[in-house]
Parts: C-alpha cells; structure tokens; sequence
C-alpha cells in the first residue's frame, strides 16, 4: 500500500522565529511583529466586513423559501456583492490567503514573545 | 457556461465560500510593563466633605 500522507510544509517562520534568549532578540521579533501588523489589520478588517455581509445575506436566505420572490431578491443580492468585491478588489483571495498567512506568522512571532516574557516573569519572582 | 443570474448553484458556493468562518483579529505586541499605574488621588466633592461636619 502507499502512503498518501501529503508532505509536510514548515512555514518558513518557524525556524525563523526560535525560542528567544535576549532582550535584543526580543525587540527585534517585536520590530518583524509590527513592520507587518498595519498590513495584516488592513486585510483582516477587508476580509471581516465582506465575511460578515455575506454571512448576514446567507442567513436570510436561510429563512426564505427557495423558489419565492423574497428568495430570489437575496440571491440577486448575493451576485451584486459578489460582483462588487470581484471589482474593487480583483485579487480578493491572494489578499485572503496572505492574510491567513500573515495571522499564523504574527501569532508565531506573538507566542514566542509571550513565552520569552512568561520565563522572565518565573525568572524574577 | 453562461452566468446567469438566477443560478442557484453558483449562489450556494458564493456563500459557502465568503462566509468561511474568519478569526477576530490579534493584537497588538504590548511591553510588559512592571511599574504601577499611576493613581491620582482627585477627592470628590463628597469625599472632601467627609470629616468636615459642619
């Protein structure tokens, strides 16, 4: 039999971002964590609104009956805005996967920081 | 194929695809911060009046 396992791809901050052991090192994660953070929040916000808009149109179609007009009418709604975002922002999902990327990097970066901090703070007590 | 606006299908995966569940967003990094917050004593009027009878 083969193994269909798929290969497994270490994100390349992970060995990047290793256990800390300075307060230099410590700032220098800081600084990576931050050049990188205004983008992130800027797509995060992106992705947000336009996950929560269609989420609100799903729900009411969700109380509809398929075949009404009512039903119809948030369908329609649901191509327009689909329509909008594929306009205003052509490359909606890179922007979506780097994004993702971006959170699980920032979040790596974050919990070595907290880490780092929390044995300082057993150092010290 | 033709988009055509009333096709049901292509509606459904729209949604199942923008309406993924999306985290709420990180914080930012603080600096731990061991010294107290300051604490600024402003009496009240109440309090300045308490020990003043009369």
């Amino acid at each position: 039999s083969t193994d269909m396992t798929p290969p497994i791809v270490v994100a390349e901050y992970l060995s990047k971002y290793t256990p800390l052991l300075s307060l230099d090192q410590r700032q220098n994660y800081k600084d990576d964590f931050n050049s990188e953070y205004d983008e992130y929040r800027v797509l995060h916000a992106r992705v947000e609104s336009t996950t929560r808009r269609f989420t609100q149109l799903d729900g009411q179609c969700k109380k509809l009956v398929p075949g009404t007009k009512e039903h119809q009418k948030v369908h329609d709604e649901v191509l327009k805005e689909y329509k909008k975002i594929k306009q205003q922002s052509p490359n909606y999902h890179e922007e979506k996967q780097r994004c993702e990327y971006l959170h699980n990097k920032l979040a790596h970066i974050k919990r070595v920081i907290a880490d780092f901090d929390h044995r300082r703070a057993q150092a010290w007590s | 194929p033709v988009e055509g606006a009333g096709d049901a299908n292509c509606v459904d995966e729209i949604l199942k695809e923008m309406t993924q569940s999306w985290p709420p967003p990180l914080t930012a990094i603080h600096t731990p911060c061991k010294t107290e917050p300051s604490k600024f004593p402003f009496p009240t009027k109440d309090s300045q009046h308490t020990g003043f009878p009369g």
